[in-house]
């Protein structure tokens, strides 16, 4: 990029900084510690540049290491990691929920050969799309912010399972280059995720502040537990988290003020 | 109560989802209901030509500005090729009445600077810095009623023939182009999502600039259809996108190219529409979408259309407001017309800025823990910079300190010690 005058260059070094901040501070939040999240991010970054060609099925079809397996694969480790089924449920939901709403915006409602630039009621483009969705489903449903990475990332994998689809129907040309994720850092499965962890970020604070805090009577212990800071006790897990999942609202409100305060004299 | 509350967050959050449809479908929407059966979805014999398909725009007086083959709304800017400024300020049906803004201070600017530079000059220069350049398409079905006999060949459009005589000119001044021609079918908004991994790759080529090259779809063949050298030429529209965050960068090097290019060929870009999307602009500041002519405009005009407008692509990016120029015109350029990437520098810093801030004080809930997060974020770099901790530790001092000394006083033995370093490893953060 040579020629490239001084402003574009502080621009483009800008926002670089800017994006891959955001992108560990939200990743921060996925059940990752500092450094996990910086290693995540070096893996999308360096795997970005490593495509594997998936061989013995239709079209020249690729998947890129840091724009699909990186972020998928961290998608699938918190889904493994959710507390309970219900919660299971909830970020399989949004995925759906998410991939079936942006297909229908992106591809059936805004579609049309002479339809241009980008579709007759086209408003918000699909890299926001994705996110806003994925993050306003994950949160209706367990107001959780990795369910909303997790729709995101997923939804975004699973339209484009929906294009394969229409591929293989319309008789594409043998030819057709399919590159899962292969924008790398930059594609939308990444930006997703981030935005939709951002967004959710971002409304949950703001109601959990208002509303002085998530519930968690009557809820199962292990979402419970989820819904903590950094727990600090050594006797065994279990024990001690189901005694404060049967607490009534007041007990359990003391302990959530205590890690909170905890929190803030941490920080 | 806390049932209360419950209700009262859940009906928010539908009313904001019904605001938000409400937005998506205002504008009166008289074709929303044929958009939703399947049987129009899908169907490409779907005549294009009916009423409705497209909008006129028109100013105050009832000239007309611009056609769109989309539903425009009000909020939409046109720029014409004299800088004229435009902003949508209703719809009426098939009808959006356009609001004269200004004249664009920017583009008077660059017409004139560009005026000013004799060709010459442009040519050496762009000689001198043999660059690369990328060519896609975002929508590969294009094609050319005239020529091609449909508006839409499924992963063949003609529009790559199109593609093709833009970069068969750069290539013939000498320059390297990279030309993806990865088709992205169907014709549909979710395809700049598949192009973008086209775009990103183009990017590791390090182009000097990168053009996703498209047709529009408005039935009037005259509209884009001009005379130049006595030969039928399809007009373009540059596109760029509004909701990409460096838009302002992307918007000056729209300008910049429509100001070349019709100092070379006049009229030659008609206007510069700035569309709801982001088109992938946000990957490069010297990204643009380009329109060349309409489906009803025939191929060949098209092509040309493109020919010529890529002769000024290298004068722009070999002349950039950085470099030396020859002429004074950088000097004369009126006050307030700040570069594009500069606007766009200090609105990313600005808006993270005020950003970050207000999250702080949304997830700290108060000024004062606003400040003590501040005050405490060296420490967040401490795993990074080295055990400091454990060094500036006195021999004897247990490993884990007064953060929770309570919990660290009750199980004050080195095994427990080590699991609680580990748990909170791990939750960090959570």
């Amino acid at each position: 990029m040579e020629r490239f005058p001084i402003g574009i260059i502080l621009l483009l070094l800008a926002s670089v900084v800017i994006y891959l901040g955001l992108a560990q501070r939200a990743l921060d939040r996925m059940r990752l510690s500092d450094r996990g999240a910086l290693v995540i991010i070096a893996a999308i970054i360096i795997g970005s540049f490593i495509n594997i060609p998936i061989p013995f099925i239709p079209f020249n079809t690729s998947v890129n290491v840091g724009g699909a397996l990186v972020p998928v694969g961290l998608a699938i480790y918190l889904l493994s990691m959710a507390g309970t089924e219900k919660e299971w449920g909830r970020a399989l939901a949004g995925t759906v929920a998410t991939a079936v709403t942006v297909y229908v915006i992106g591809s059936l409602l805004n579609s049309g050969a002479t339809v241009e630039p980008a579709g007759r009621y086209a408003v918000l483009d699909a890299i926001y799309l994705y996110p806003l969705v994925g993050g306003v489903v994950a949160y209706i449903l367990g107001r959780s912010r990795r369910a909303a990475f997790i729709s995101a990332t997923l939804g975004v994998l699973l339209v484009d399972i929906f294009h394969y689809i229409w591929l293989l129907r319309n008789g594409a040309p043998g030819n057709y280059t399919v590159a899962i994720g292969g924008g790398g850092a930059f594609d939308t499965i990444v930006l997703a995720g981030i935005v939709a962890i951002l967004l959710s970020e971002l409304i949950g604070e703001s109601f959990e502040r208002l509303s002085g805090g998530p519930g968690v009577e009557g809820r199962s212990p292990e979402l419970v537990q989820n819904l903590k800071g950094p727990e600090l006790n050594t006797s065994g897990e279990g024990d001690g988290d189901k005694n404060r999942g049967e607490g009534t609202v007041a007990s359990s409100n003391d302990w959530r003020k205590v890690d909170r305060d905890k929190n803030e004299k941490q920080e | 109560m806390k049932n209360k509350s419950k209700i009262i967050i859940l009906s928010g959050i539908i009313a904001v989802l019904i605001g938000i449809s409400l937005l998506y479908y205002r504008a009166e929407n008289p074709h929303l209901r044929p958009a939703f059966t399947a049987a129009g979805l899908f169907d490409k014999e779907n005549p294009d030509h009916l009423a409705g398909q497209y909008t006129t725009i028109v100013d105050e007086q009832g000239n007309v500005i611009s056609m769109m083959a989309r539903k425009v709304s009000s909020g939409d800017e046109i720029y014409t090729s004299e800088g004229r400024h435009y902003r949508i300020d209703r719809v009426e049906g098939d009808r959006a009445v356009a609001k004269f803004l200004e004249m664009d201070s920017q583009i008077v600017a660059y017409n004139e600077f560009y005026a000013n530079q004799s060709v010459s000059v442009l040519k050496d220069l762009a000689e001198k810095n043999p660059g690369t350049f990328a060519v896609y398409h975002s929508h590969t079905d294009e094609s050319y009623v005239p020529s091609d006999g449909t508006e839409a060949i499924p992963f063949k459009g003609g529009i790559y023939q199109v593609g093709k005589s833009m970069v068969d000119r750069l290539q013939g001044k000498g320059f390297h182009v990279n030309y993806d021609q990865t088709p992205h079918d169907p014709h549909d908004n979710n395809a700049y999502t598949r192009s973008r991994r086209t775009a990103v790759n183009l990017m590791k080529t390090n182009p000097a600039a990168m053009f996703d090259v498209h047709r529009d779809g408005v039935p009037d063949p005259n509209y884009y259809r001009a005379t130049i050298d006595g030969k039928n030429v399809a007009r373009l529209r540059l596109v760029v996108g509004q909701e990409n965050p460096r838009m302002s960068a992307n918007m000056d090097f729209a300008k910049k190219m429509m100001a070349a290019a019709n100092n070379i060929h006049p009229k030659i870009v008609k206007e510069i529409f700035v569309g709801k999307g982001d088109y992938n602009q946000d990957l490069m500041p010297t990204a643009l979408l380009i329109e060349a002519g309409t489906h009803t405009n025939t191929r060949e005009e098209a092509a040309l259309g493109v020919s010529l407008f890529s002769e000024a692509i290298p004068a722009v990016l070999g002349v950039s407001p950085a470099a030396p120029a020859p002429a004074a015109p950088v000097a004369k350029r009126p006050a307030g017309t700040t570069t594009g990437a500069w606007k766009a520098l200090g609105w990313i810093v600005g808006l993270t800025i005020i950003g970050g801030l207000g999250f702080l004080l949304i997830s700290s809930g108060s000024l004062d823990n606003v400040k003590k997060r501040l005050g405490g974020f060296g420490r967040e770099f401490y795993s990074f910079l080295g055990p400091r901790r454990l060094a500036a530790r006195k021999p004897g001092e247990p490993e884990i300190k007064t953060d929770h000394s309570k919990e660290a006083d009750e199980v004050n033995n080195p095994v427990a010690n080590k699991t609680l370093r580990e748990r909170k490893e791990e939750l960090t953060k959570d």
